[in-house]
């Protein structure tokens, strides 16, 4: 960025002020039939890749966990079975609109799980916290990552792991079918399925303006995580990036 | 692409054999490389005592090297074949992630009894055990026929005792040789 306050807002560049204010105006918008979507648009393997950074997050009976941007509360669900009821879970999201979806799916799922409206950038939690914190497809909008990612390290117990899952870079000779897919199929899609085609569009834009694997790999050493080790998934669509604090 | 489902299958063992999270908790956060012949698969132990295939950038702490007949001999419970196994790195891992890995069971009446109940699992599960040790002691019938016809009737395979007077005799053969060697060098000296 040519401009220290400026920031990326898909392709466009806005300021930074300005970006939290669109992102949230996108996340309200797809808020009710967010989930439908993702189903549609990754033909269900979102839920997959959820289960799998569930399972490589070696969560246990007891353990605290705190889900970033959590959003509709899936993964929430996930790790409050884990967990049991000697652990916590607290899902948190920016977006009032994406939280109340959230909260009120796991109070109907019987799931005592507390939902909390809070910036990643400014965690409203003590240092030393939690086993486990995630952020799943939740970081690329995020204004300062960094800032973002030292605040989940934060509030990590030292042997505590943050999980990342987000879009990543594609293999490369998968790449043009992806691009054709993500700038003419998914706006079509998410007209067709949300009634919203800008929003969706958004979200393509805002996948390429994501740091790639290794980057964020990097981004995470740099936010004081010992060690950190990523998988790809459906060849580099999505990657789940693992942390720990020594 | 695979990984998701191979960490699912791999916890679930774990989930099953219980004994074999306390065997890898000690361990965790660390990555140990399985070299079977060509292949290679790379594993993690996680915090909660499970096993996930490794990610893109894992470094490892301990390796396993085996060629495909000794994974073979281990599966048929081969005791002398465990020792030739080749480990590196973190040994005290690589044994326990070996030991857990020899010894997980599946327990596929459990599985199954959530699908179709208990009683038609345990049924099936009873038949599955009955027609495979019915095939197995025929296949053995069949095997041990054969060997006698070919023993037998049509030589074609050498008796054990054979072969081992033969490797007797063999063994006498090269000592004599040997004797005959030390002799001769005896007598060159003694010419010289």
């Amino acid at each position: 960025m040519s401009n220290q306050n400026q920031t990326h807002f898909g392709f466009k560049t806005v300021d930074e002020s300005e970006k939290a204010k669109k992102v949230g105006e996108v996340f309200h918008s797809v808020a009710r039939k967010y989930d439908l979507m993702n189903d549609v648009m990754s033909a269900g393997l979102h839920r997959t890749w959820k289960r799998f950074a569930v399972e490589v997050s070696g969560v246990k009976a007891g353990d605290k966990v705190l889900d970033v941007a959590g959003g509709s509360g899936d993964l929430s669900r996930l790790f409050n079975k884990k967990v049991g009821p000697t652990g916590q879970v607290i899902l948190t999201d920016i977006n009032a609109s994406m939280l109340a979806v959230g909260r009120d799916r796991l109070i109907d799922d019987g799931a005592s799980v507390p939902a909390l409206q809070c910036d990643a950038e400014k965690l409203p939690f003590p240092d030393h916290y939690f086993d486990c914190v995630i952020v799943a497809f939740g970081l690329r909008n995020m204004t300062h990552k960094d800032k973002a990612l030292a605040e989940m390290q934060r509030v990590l117990k030292v042997g505590g792991r943050l999980l990342v899952l987000e879009f990543s870079q594609v293999w490369k000779p998968l790449a043009p079918l992806y691009d054709a897919y993500s700038f003419k199929l998914l706006p079509f899609m998410g007209k067709l399925f949300a009634k919203d085609a800008d929003s969706y569009q958004y979200l393509a834009e805002s996948i390429r303006m994501h740091p790639d694997q290794e980057t964020l790999r990097q981004m995470m050493l740099d936010a004081g995580l010992a060690k950190v080790d990523y998988y790809n998934l459906a060849a580099g669509v999505v990657a789940l990036h693992k942390g720990w604090k020594a | 692409m695979f990984k998701p489902l191979l960490t699912r299958i791999l916890n679930h063992l774990i989930t099953q054999n219980s004994w074999a999270r306390g065997e890898l908790q000690p361990f965790s956060g660390q990555t140990v490389a399985i070299y079977l012949g060509p292949a290679k698969a790379n594993l993690t132990v996680l915090e909660n005592g499970g096993l996930a295939m490794a990610g893109e950038s894992a470094i490892d702490d301990a390796s396993i090297s085996l060629s495909p007949s000794l994974a073979l001999r281990i599966l048929a419970k081969d005791a002398a074949a465990s020792s030739q196994v080749q480990i590196t790195g973190n040994t005290e891992l690589a044994k326990s992630l070996a030991k857990v890995l020899q010894g997980m069971r599946w327990d596929y009446e459990e599985d199954l009894s959530k699908i179709i109940g208990d009683i038609p699992a345990t049924q099936a599960n009873a038949f599955a055990k009955k027609t495979y040790s019915e095939a197995k002691s025929k296949v053995i019938n069949v095997t041990e026929m054969l060997t006698e016809y070919w023993q037998e009737e049509n030589p074609l395979i050498a008796k054990k005792r054979h072969v081992e007077a033969f490797v007797k005799d063999v063994d006498q053969l090269r000592d004599d040789v040997e004797r005959l060697e030390k002799r001769i060098e005896k007598l060159k000296h003694a010419l010289i």
